[in-house]
């Protein structure tokens, strides 16, 4: 294994980052970060570009296209893509852009592919029970002390924690 | 009880004419237009300086998409129009004063000329011509016969006076390239000045938009011969020449707002659609920063050393330059003197 300390930045200074990040958009939009919700708008978006009366009905959906505006206006899609490509910038920088499926080598890259995305899917199942996922209900919660907040980061790590054992030939 | 009082009917819907007539197929078509321009320019030019062996891709190579990307555009055209066999009427007239008659004339000169420039350099860039696909196969053999020998290329020009016309073009390439040259130049500014002959659109009604076009159309052709180019310094070249034009672009850019301010009540209202208006978000987030300022970035990063796959820049500037066609063409539409 090469050197990885240079690849990739200290976690601890990347930690501290992502809090300045999240000040900002505090301070910025008066609103935590989310990364789910931008998933979801897309969600929304889709269902009300192919069923647009399923979408008008459904309780779920006809919340977010009820002003007539494009469900997909809206900061948390914006972020989304500049997440995107500020990890494309940060990859460049690091000397570690390359077309590639991270995993173990005991699995093969469509288990990683295939397990990774049920695991999302399942995820993102959840932050919609739980009202957002590690970024807008843990992350965002827990800054403004809110318990919900904790709860969702004991929660979320606590069960990933618990199943880990379980699940680990999916991904070591 | 708050009282309403109707003085006119000119709140009635559709009472004042909309005019929204104009769909995908024209600023598909002034993207096509641009990048055809953009690489017949830099083939043309790079020829003309004697650099057809260093910039092989950029003279050679790269242009065997302009009369591809043409000819698609000319098919959009025709598909936006509403009677569509009568289009051979914009060659029964010139009329100088019009850009649209500019622009059928320069298309029906440059796409000729493009088809026989890329056909000189047929042999040097496609020397097996012995294809598998059954259909190009069976359409090549129109034009084409193959050597019997194993000579390169393994092919010759089916009929005698192809192999005349050849040798005959291939004599006069520095003409050619000239008339090129200009007609590319022309054929980019025409792309932007067919918006701006519009004086009913406030947001069009600006000479800048001819510049502005035709270095938006060179910037994608750059981008264009970087992708193609195999070449590592023919790559850096371009890559530095797209910065400069991404330089150019930002500054018309700004210009372009600049001019729409200092100007009339409706020219300010047309502005305002990209300065906190309906089109902001899709003009600075996705033309702007991410088809400008981003690819410039990194292609800044790919000349200090680091390794950017070249797909991301050019295909980012690629993707900017038709969203910018698409906005300025739909923001046009809307903006109008009406109140």
């Amino acid at each position: 294994m090469k050197d990885r300390s240079k690849k990739y930045m200290n976690p601890y200074l990347a930690g501290f980052l992502l809090g300045v990040v999240l000040l900002a958009a505090f301070y910025f939009t008066g609103e935590g970060l989310g990364a789910s919700g931008a998933m979801k708008r897309v969600d929304i978006a889709v269902v009300n570009t192919v069923a647009p009366e399923h979408a008008q009905n459904s309780s779920f959906y006809s919340k977010y296209i009820a002003d007539g505006e494009s469900p997909l206006r809206n900061r948390l899609v914006f972020m989304v893509i500049g997440v995107f490509f500020g990890g494309l910038l940060s990859g460049i920088l690091a000397g570690r852009l390359k077309w590639k499926v991270e995993h173990s080598p005991k699995i093969s890259s469509k288990t990683r592919l295939i397990m990774a995305g049920i695991g999302g899917v399942l995820f993102g199942v959840g932050a919609q029970f739980g009202r957002g996922c590690t970024s807008g209900a843990a992350l965002s919660g827990m800054a403004s002390l809110s318990t919900a907040g904790f709860l969702a980061m004991l929660t979320i790590f606590g069960t990933g924690y618990l199943f880990a054992f379980f699940f680990r030939k999916f991904w070591i | 009880m708050k009282e309403e009082i109707i003085v006119s009917g000119r709140a009635n819907p559709n009472i004042d004419p909309v005019l929204n007539i104009w769909h995908w197929h024209i600023p598909a078509y002034l993207f096509l237009g641009g990048l055809a321009a953009g690489l017949l320019f830099f083939s043309a030019l790079y020829f003309l300086q004697g650099k057809d062996n260093k910039y092989f891709t950029a003279v050679k190579v790269a242009p065997v998409i302009a009369p591809i990307a043409i000819s698609l555009g000319l098919v959009f055209l025709i598909l936006d129009l509403k009677h569509k066999l009568f289009f051979w009427q914009l060659l029964t007239t010139v009329r100088l004063e019009s850009p649209m008659s500019w622009g059928a004339w320069t298309l029906t000169i440059v796409t000729p000329l493009s088809i026989i420039w890329v056909a000189t350099y047929l042999k040097e860039i496609m020397p097996d011509a012995d294809f598998k696909n059954k259909l190009l196969k069976k359409i090549s053999a129109w034009f084409i016969v193959l050597k019997p020998d194993q000579t390169r290329p393994n092919w010759d020009w089916r009929y005698g006076w192809l192999r005349n016309f050849e040798q005959f073009s291939q004599k006069r390439r520095v003409g050619l390239a000239w008339a090129l040259l200009v007609l590319a130049v022309i054929l980019g500014v025409y792309t932007g000045i067919l918006l701006s002959a519009f004086n009913a659109r406030p947001l069009w009604n600006t000479s800048i938009l001819g510049p502005l076009f035709l270095v938006s159309g060179l910037s994608t052709g750059a981008a264009t011969i970087m992708l193609m180019t195999r070449d590592h310094e023919e790559r850096k070249m371009f890559s530095k020449i797209d910065l400069l034009l991404i330089g150019i672009e930002l500054f018309l850019i700004i210009h372009l707002f600049m001019g729409f301010l200092a100007s009339t009540q409706v020219q300010i209202e047309a502005a305002q659609l990209f300065l906190g208006g309906e089109y902001t978000v899709p003009f600075w987030g996705f033309v702007v920063v991410l088809g400008l300022i981003f690819p410039a970035v990194m292609e800044i990063l790919e000349l200090r050393g680091f390794k950017v796959p070249v797909i991301i820049p050019a295909g980012l500037i690629l993707i900017g330059g038709l969203i910018f066609r698409f906005i300025m063409v739909e923001a046009g539409q809307v903006t109008r003197y009406l109140y």
